[in-house]
């Protein structure tokens, strides 16, 4: 999949980019354009990917040496589909359970959540419908929910099949499941660009009016209807 | 054996570079090592004066010099044999999976150059570390970044010793961190926007406005810094700062280094994403000396007394968002001052301590306080009273003294 990105100009998610300049409100508001803004939290279990998967798909690169993630770390993913700005604020979260009543606050400004497990560990599959709960239970009403099985390039460990993935997100009414590998950079970028398209369709009006009614791109995920099979990406390893 | 090599530490700012400078710094150096090994070698050992070698410019030097420095700050008897366990660790401990999990995710914690299994072998030191303590402690809970902590004690003291001073450490500094639950570790953060708020308050209001909280600053507290910091030598540096002063000092620490980065929080965009990703980014080149000392000063400027009051009513403005019941709750147990600190050891004094403490305690007219402020740039009369508190929070409880 060809993902294109756009850079917020005036570099200012980049927090050691010295900035002499101070820009005027005007300025900065003319700097920052984007057509939508998402927020997004990152949750699963501990050790699953969740900092690689992020960090994969903002710099392309996968560390081996990622360390544990916590408290909260965020980041920006810009992308652009159908010639429209989307920012993505990525909140990505510490898996360790004594954590969740720090991360639990950020449920509610959230438009979206994707919960991931690894899927060479039962475990941290079986902890997924625990964690749908968490975000029925902190979250939005509408909340958008994503499911990812990562690791997927360690086949011959895997313990979760996918088939079984599937059959959970139909009952809990999820958007989608992909399975991903940050390691072999698979189906990275669909997760973010099929959340981005799912959540331009619903988001119906782009929060920064820059963009009309009209201009909706139209050929995103179906609004407001439960998934079916044909939406869930199948893996390619 | 500790493992990072005795080498100096060296000057960790700029300001030394010239050569006259250099001459001055190393004569400077060489005062200190002998005022260190004089305050070791007295008897009784000279603790406070240990405190204020760590504390002060360039702190304890070198690894070799922690290695026997760090135990007195600790009051922990290197001849005492280390904790040890009968049982097998591994196949008892609830914790053993999240331990392996973050261990062998710290590599980015060992030196760079060092060979593939020396660091497995330290690993595995750094597991059964973390495990023995637990065992011993079955009040204590793990968290993720508490392997930040304890790897940077077996880099510098080796096994045997880190057991005994992450022990220690756990049961005192780090008590909090390893509640059950986080609601101290909450509390603790409620201390620092109070602290910007005595400095600099267009700077807590820019970022009570923006709502950025104060998660940013989670993973500052609970590693020390260990998890954030690249340079180890920043990071043992800090130690030593640490293990000298009272248990709330990196929250000073932590909010020192915000209002350092003052401009840049504000010409960040007041919200809460933009800032917390621009405080959460630790810079790398810090003027740690200067922050140090900074931190020293508030803390004698606005002791934690004097602010558990705003920190209470930092977790009053919590409740009022709080929507849930368990939030409520959890408020309202924690609306007392220093509740934190208290709680756990209330009844364990006796009226005659509480007023000896009372009196002694450094209550001094802020015009006075302010007066020494100013004269100590780099250090001095600050450090001094820093060690004096530092002395008396050791046990922990009487920071409660202070009404």
């Amino acid at each position: 999949m060809r993902v294109h990105r756009w850079k917020p100009r005036g570099d200012r998610f980049q927090p050691h980019v010295a900035r002499a300049m101070q820009f005027s409100s005007s300025a900065r508001a003319a700097d920052e354009s984007f057509d939508y803004l998402f927020k997004i939290i990152l949750i699963g279990d501990s050790n699953v990917g969740k900092t690689c998967v992020v960090r994969h798909f903002t710099s392309g690169v996968y560390t081996e040496a990622q360390q544990s993630t916590i408290g909260v770390d965020f980041t920006v993913c810009a992308l652009e589909i159908n010639g429209k700005k989307v920012k993505m604020q990525v909140w990505d979260t510490a898996g360790q359970e004594r954590f969740r009543t720090i991360t639990q606050s950020y449920y509610r400004s959230a438009h979206a959540a994707i919960i991931a497990y690894d899927l060479t560990r039962r475990s941290t599959f079986e902890s997924v419908p625990h964690w749908i709960h968490e975000i029925e239970k902190y979250g939005a009403a509408n909340l958008v929910i994503m499911l990812i099985g990562n690791k997927c390039d360690m086949w011959e460990k895997r313990h979760v099949l996918f088939e079984d993935a599937c059959t959970l997100a139909e009952k809990y009414g999820l958007l989608a499941v992909l399975e991903t590998s940050a390691k072999e950079s698979k189906n990275i970028d669909e997760v973010f660009v099929l959340m981005a398209r799912e959540l331009m369709a619903r988001h119906s009006l782009p929060l920064y009016g820059e963009g009309t009614l009209g201009s909706l791109p139209l050929d995103s995920s179906p609004v407001l209807t439960a998934p079916g099979p044909r939406e869930k990406s199948q893996c390619t390893c | 054996m500790a493992v990072r090599s005795a080498e100096d530490d060296g000057p960790t700012s700029s300001r030394w570079d010239g050569g006259a400078g250099k001459a001055d710094f190393n004569a400077k150096r060489k005062k200190k090592v002998a005022e260190i090994y004089q305050a070791l070698n007295s008897d009784p050992t000279d603790v406070a004066a240990l405190r204020r070698m760590a504390i002060s410019e360039g702190g304890l030097l070198t690894d070799e010099i922690r290695r026997k420095v760090w135990p007195k700050l600790l009051n922990v008897n290197t001849n005492d044999p280390p904790p040890i366990s009968g049982n097998d660790l591994r196949q008892m401990s609830k914790d053993y999976q999240q331990v392996l999990l973050d261990v062998r995710r710290s590599l980015r914690r060992f030196p760079p150059g060092m060979p593939e299994e020396q660091r497995e072998g330290l690993q595995e030191e750094l597991i059964d570390i973390i495990l023995l303590v637990l065992e011993r402690n079955p009040q204590l809970h793990y968290y993720q970044g508490y392997h930040d902590i304890v790897v940077t004690f077996l880099l510098v003291v080796g096994e045997k010793l880190a057991a005994s001073l992450v022990e220690k450490l756990s049961t005192h500094h780090l008590r909090d961190f390893m509640d059950p639950t986080m609601d101290n570790t909450k509390h603790i953060l409620n201390y620092l926007m109070p602290i910007i708020d005595q400095v600099n308050p267009d700077l807590h209001d820019f970022m009570q406005s923006a709502e950025v909280g104060t998660i940013f600053a989670l993973s500052w507290l609970i590693t020390w810094f260990g998890h954030v910091l690249s340079d180890f030598r920043h990071v043992v540096r800090l130690y030593d700062f640490f293990l000298a002063c009272h248990p709330l000092m990196p929250i000073y620490f932590a909010a020192v280094i915000v209002l350092h980065r003052e401009q840049e929080v504000l010409d960040c965009d007041c919200d809460m994403a933009s800032v917390h990703h621009l405080l959460s980014q630790i810079p790398q080149d810090l003027p740690y000396e200067t922050l140090i000392s900074r931190a020293g000063d508030l803390f004698v400027q606005f002791p934690p007394s004097e602010l558990a009051r705003e920190a209470a009513a930092q977790q009053q403005a919590e409740k009022t968002a709080a929507s849930t019941f368990k939030d409520f709750e959890l408020a309202s147990a924690q609306q007392r001052p220093d509740m934190v600190l208290r709680q756990r050891f209330r009844g364990l004094l006796r009226p005659e301590e509480r007023t000896k403490d009372v009196l002694t305690k450094p209550r001094t007219n802020r015009f006075v306080k302010l007066a020494v402020m100013g004269l100590t740039v780099a250090l001095g009369a600050a450090a001094l009273a820093v060690v004096k508190s530092a002395l008396e929070w050791a046990p922990k409880f009487q920071l409660q003294l202070f009404p």
